[in-house]
């Protein structure tokens, strides 16, 4: 019925999509059958439908034919539906009075025969004129949003994002799990395809980051829980206690000097040791010293207190302890970045055994002039300069088999880098390269890995290492050259293995704390491979970096800058419009059992103890419908496709 | 008292039974003592040593599955065999009435019309169940980890062995196909190494671990295998090992047995002493050097367990 | 060092049948080379494992007829553990023994067994070494 109580003029619109639907279904059959339908007051077909023309024609026709509802028959709705709502509200008509019939991705595109497929597209049609027939017009719901974001991880992505949000005027907490920000970038020596010093670059950036009058920095802090719906989250951030305090220490070094526990320093991957009380890196943001309660022998009075005796301003603080902090905001970035996959996966490399073999990160901070070496490359077990190294790529990429099955991407062109640094480092040692494929797809990649080869003299050979193992202070290499077919065996004084990037550890973790999903490899997942690569699936959600896959630091930036504008165009919004099409109760049938509580993936049902049935936040309910199927009573049912409408459909649908 | 052994199917294979018989009588030495009274099928034939690699050989499936199917009708549910050959067409053929139906389906067609005497009530049955593969197959190495327990071998250990410096040899069949075939990663085995460490030797880690010593191609292409073979001894030397051990009659042949064919291609070669696994487990229990074999290998290895020329412990 | 490529009937038919009795799918090979890097025995051999199957690839059966790598494989596994694309080289190598065998000559039998060594060949070796190299 349309709103005076009359039976709906409806309109059937079917779209050719140039021959992409016309090959494979009689469009013009569809066309005339439909006329022929009940209710249906005009059909017609057009090569077109997204077109000017397309669309113009559509609003003719509503208001020629004084149509309630229209039907158009084309792609996918994720495509276009948009696009036909706003041609129909010119006709004065409601967004929730077109449907589309997708007779692309679902007929023209999956059948080869033409007659049956031409037999589907009419039925799912004719499903859509029985669901349309009851739609009603739905007013959006409104919410309020909060004009403040959550960025979590600060390497380089989280960095820009954070600043890029901040620069636009909002708020933003930037979320770090290490005592520093600055990721994997600050860790390089100096990056391709310019060759400036990564540290160079990138410390201003920090140094904002500190100063920035609108950002929040919390190092040492992690994301604990998560509520609440896009414009609206609630986020609870635990903070780890540094036992120093931040703006108290003078960065003077008497505790460090002190302390008598030495590890494993991880900013140099153990190329070096650091005490248990220290800091990161020179240029470490925030400027404090942090203490580290898994390697401190014990805090006072249990065993030493060596630290917090020779700190002269009483920065250090054993007494402090783990925070929860509970914070809201209305917008989320995940810049949580990547791994190297381990060494370990690769036996056969030796990677795990001998010293001299490393990955491409440790090679990073022997080249880099604040390294481990001060700048000279030496190798790890004796210190010595490598007259001849050797570079593995797709270690670990690339092998669908064993590892991993994508492309890292990065490490063709840090692996020229690495041999182009190494010979500026050594221009009498020898550089051999072995590698699959060379990918070199960014602007200005080409011609840096050519310079590479031309002037660093690098061989580069054309095979797959198959094992690495060392005979006396030799490191023996067995590779082959396809391209002249020999088996090549060669020693090498090191060698590096460009190893796979991988999904950073605990991005699982934190993936279900935030509720968003991930690809099969870890990645996070974006809401569309081409047309919505910075969105997560999820409202208010949004990705940047590593984190979402293998990329290069001009990508990263990019991804970031696209990010913050996204979150940027969320909080430009007066109000949020949420989609009316949810799951409410009707309250007559409700009997409270409370089994569409549980079913319900986004927390939008609970019962009202007090009338005993079960109420819904229009909000967080995304009318996904589990609660529908599941309940029993049939007082749960999704606006504009109840039961009624369902069955409606199915039997059209049945229908020969 | 008399202490109850438990009984236990073997395979042997034929090598054993011929050309090293010190490893088969090791195998019986220690797992008398180990508290095992072993059982070979009856009537086993040769298990075909090579595993059919396409899809048109599997005829070469039968002799394998029909010693496994005899082990099953004895009552058995697993077998353990030492010789790395044996132990990897058992298991792949075992592994292939399992996953490939038509594998299954074509090797019981055809072992349906086997005769064979039964051996209890002594009549001739030619009613033989379809064989389904689930026997389990175990190499000795496994068998000693996972089911007799390393506390329990040194709870029994008479000899000191730490002054044998030893490399463990797997080879190639004891590792792969990689997938469900090896006993351990092919790339990063450690089950040899835990068990040399628990009857007491000092192992030494070494780069040629898994690479192949030459195999059956020391008959069809010698030089090819006395290459491969030297590379192993060369690689266990230069890591500072004395001696080698491993698992496999095929590689004892071309690690051991044609050391002076190895000699003859590389002048700077030295000679190095390969034992069975099982002949250090002997040793190491208090077996008697008589039952070791050590005649019987090529480069003398009595030394190397503190034996002088005379046969006496030193 | 020239030939030609006219994909006919017959090369076709060849690279079918060594996918389907090595059960293996040769297209999948990408020509990494690792098999080739890892193979203990390619310094006796005239091609490499990886260009076996290369030439399968390109339908070249008559090169292979000669090829003496082919006869070198020890179905050591190396290259199959390693392989990225999880290919079983020795399976290859197996299936196009086997077609090329009625067309080669048998490439170890018997007679060729030196007498003095007789004697001391595990059986293992005698039964494996008919079954990989004879008709
Ligand atoms: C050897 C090597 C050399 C390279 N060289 C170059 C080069 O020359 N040029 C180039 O363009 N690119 C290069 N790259 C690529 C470059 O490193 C990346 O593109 C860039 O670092 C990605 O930054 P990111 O912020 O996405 O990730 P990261 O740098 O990994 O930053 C992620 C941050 O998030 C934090 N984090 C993670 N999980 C959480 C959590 N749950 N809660 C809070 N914080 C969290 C981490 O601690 C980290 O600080 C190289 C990469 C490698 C491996
Ligand atoms: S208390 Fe801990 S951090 Fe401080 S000096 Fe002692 S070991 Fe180092
Ligand atoms: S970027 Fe290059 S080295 Fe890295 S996985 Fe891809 S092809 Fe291999
Ligand atoms: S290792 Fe595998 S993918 Fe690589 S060349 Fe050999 S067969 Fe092909
Ligand atoms: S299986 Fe054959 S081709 Fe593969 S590594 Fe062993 S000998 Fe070489």
């Amino acid at each position: 019925m349309n709103s005076n109580g009359k039976k709906k003029r409806i309109g059937v619109f079917v779209c050719h999509c140039g021959v992409n639907i016309a090959a494979m279904v009689d469009v013009k059959r569809v066309a005339e059958e439909m006329e022929k339908y009940p209710g249906v007051a005009f059909s017609t077909d057009y090569i077109y439908m997204c077109s000017d023309p397309g669309q113009q024609l559509i609003l003719d026709k509503a208001i020629e034919e004084k149509l309630d509802a229209v039907i158009v028959a084309c792609c996918s709705p994720t495509l276009h539906e948009i696009t036909f709502q706003n041609a129909v509200k010119l006709a004065g008509l409601s967004a929730f009075q077109v449907e589309i019939a997708n007779i692309r991705e679902q007929v023209s595109w999956v059948h080869t025969d033409r007659e049956e497929a031409t037999l589907k597209a009419i039925r799912i049609v004719r499903s859509l004129v029985e669901k349309i027939r009851f739609n009603k017009n739905l007013e959006p719901i409104e919410v309020d949003v909060t004009r403040r974001a959550m960025v979590i991880g600060a390497g380089i992505s989280g960095i820009q994002a954070a600043l890029d949000i901040a620069d636009q005027g909002y708020e933003v907490l930037l979320v770090e799990k290490e005592a520093s920000i600055g990721g994997h970038m600050i860790q390089l020596s100096e990056t391709f395809p310019t060759l400036d010093c990564s540290q160079c670059i990138m410390t201003p950036k920090m140094v904002e980051i500190s100063r920035h009058p609108n950002i929040k920095l919390m190092t040492y802090h992690e994301v604990e829980s998560i509520s609440g719906f896009v414009g609206n989250f609630t986020v609870r951030i635990k903070k780890k206690p540094r036992y120093v305090d931040e703006v108290a220490c003078t960065m003077c070094g008497d505790c460090e000097e002190v302390c008598p526990e030495v590890v494993p320093d991880e900013f140099n991957l153990g190329l070096s040791y650091r005490k248990a009380i220290y800091l990161p890196f020179p240029q470490a943001i925030p400027g404090t010293y942090t203490l580290d309660i898994d390697s401190c022998l014990g805090l006072w009075p249990i065993r030493c207190s060596a630290c917090r005796d020779a700190c002269e301003v009483n920065a250090i603080d054993f007494d402090q302890k783990e925070e929860i902090i509970e914070e809201k905001v209305g917008a989320i970035t995940v810049c949580t970045g990547y791994d190297l996959y381990s060494m370990k996966s690769l036996g056969e490399f030796g990677g795990e055994k001998y010293e001299d073999v490393v990955d491409g990160l440790e090679f990073e901070r022997i080249l880099s002039a604040s390294g481990p070496t001060g700048g000279k490359v030496c190798r790890p077990s004796d210190g010595k300069v490598p007259k001849s190294i050797v570079f593995i790529q797709c270690c670990g990429s690339r092998d669908p088999e064993n590892h991993k099955s994508y492309c890292s991407r990065i490490c063709c062109m840090y692996t020229a880098k690495h041999a182009m640094l190494y010979k500026h480092h050594v221009p009498d040692g020898q550089a051999t390269v072995f590698y699959i494929d060379v990918r070199t797809g960014g602007k200005r990649f080409e011609e840096f890995y050519q310079r590479t080869v031309e002037e660093g003299e690098v061989l580069y050979l054309r095979g797959k290492v198959s094992k690495v193992y060392k005979e006396g202070d030799k490191i023996i290499v067995h590779g082959s050259d396809t391209l002249t077919g020999r088996k090549v065996e060669m020693e090498a004084d090191m060698v590096v293995l460009a190893m796979a990037m991988e999904k950073k550890e605990g991005t699982e973790e934190l993936l279900r704390k935030l509720n968003i999903s991930a690809d099969t490899d870890g990645w996070l997942a974006e809401a569309h491979p081409k047309l919505k690569p910075v969105e997560s699936i999820n409202a208010g959600f949004f990705l940047a970096g590593c984190a979402h896959g293998p990329k290069d630091i001009p990508d990263t930036v990019a991804q970031a800058s696209a990010a913050a504008a996204k979150v940027g165009a969320l909080f430009a919004k007066e109000k949020l419009q949420h989609d009316p099409a949810i799951v409410p109760v009707n309250e007559e049938l409700c009997s409270g059992c409370e089994i569409c509580v549980n079913v319900c993936p986004y927390d939008a049902r609970e019962l009202d103890s007090e009338k005993g049935i079960v109420i819904v936040n229009e909000v967080l309910c995304e009318g996904c419908g589990a609660c529908a199927a599941a309940c029993p009573s049939g007082a749960a049912q999704k606006r504009n496709q109840t039961d009624n409408q369902i069955f409606s459909m199915l039997s059209a649908i049945l229908k020969i | 008292m008399v202490n109850k052994k438990t009984k236990l199917h073997y395979y042997p294979g034929c090598t054993l039974k011929e050309k090293t018989t010190n490893l088969d009588n090791t195998t019986y030495a220690v797992m008398d003592l180990l508290g095992y009274e072993l059982i070979e099928p009856e009537n086993w034939t040769c298990c075909g040593a090579e595993f059919p690699l396409t899809e048109e050989k599997i005829v070469g499936l039968a002799a394998p599955v029909r010693i496994l199917r005899q082990v099953k009708l004895e009552g058995g549910n697993e077998v353990f065999t030492v010789c790395s050959f044996c132990f990897n067409v058992l298991k792949r053929a075992n592994e292939a009435m399992v996953t490939d139906p038509l594998k299954h389906k074509r090797i019981n067609a055809f072992l349906k019309d086997d005769i064979a005497i039964d051996r209890v009530t002594g009549e001739k049955t030619t009613d033989f169940p379809e064989y389904n593969g689930d026997v389990s197959v175990l190499h000795l190495l496994e068998f000693i980890r996972d089911e007799i327990g390393y506390e329990k071998i040194r709870s029994l250990l008479k000899r000191d062995l730490s002054k044998v410096k030893v490399v463990p040899y797997y080879g190639c069949r004891l590792l792969r196909p990689k997938g469900k075939i090896g006993i351990d990663e092919p790339d990063d085995p450690s089950i040899f190494e835990e068990f040399l460490e628990n009857i007491g030797c000092e192992v030494i880690d070494f780069p040629f671990k898994q690479e192949c010593c030459g195999s059956y191609l020391s008959l069809s292409m010698p030089d090819a295998a006395s290459e491969a073979s030297y590379n192993i001894l060369r690689s266990a030397e230069l890591n500072g090992a004395d001696v080698v051990a491993l698992s496999c009659p095929l590689c004892y042949y071309n690690l051991d047995r044609r050391q002076d064919r190895i000699k003859e291609k590389f002048p700077e070669f030295h000679e190095m002493p390969v034992f069975f696994f099982t002949q250090l487990l002997a040793w190491a229990l208090g077996v008697d050097e008589e039952v070791l074999g050590l005649d019987q290998h090529f480069c003398d290895p009595r030394s190397a367990i503190g034996i002088d020329k005379s046969g006496v412990e030193i | 060092m020239r030939i030609k490529l006219k994909f006919e009937e017959n090369e076709k038919k060849f690279i079918d049948r060594v996918n389907e009795l090595s059960g293996e799918n040769i297209y999948s090979c990408y020509q990494c080379g690792c098999c080739s890097s890892g193979c203990p025995f390619v310094f006796e051999m005239d091609i490499l494992p990886n260009q076996i199957i290369r030439l399968v690839q390109m339908g070249r059966e008559e090169e292979l007829i000669g090829s003496k790598a082919l006869f070198l494989c020890a179905s050591c596994f190396t290259c199959q553990s390693r392989c990225p694309k999880g290919i079983n080289i020795a399976n290859v190598a197996e299936a196009v023994r086997h077609l090329i065998e009625p067309k080669g000559k048998d490439y170890f039998g018997p007679q060729e067994i030196p007498v003095e060594l007789a004697d001391e060949l595990p059986q293992q070796a005698l039964v494996a070494v008919y079954r990989k190299f004879s008709k």
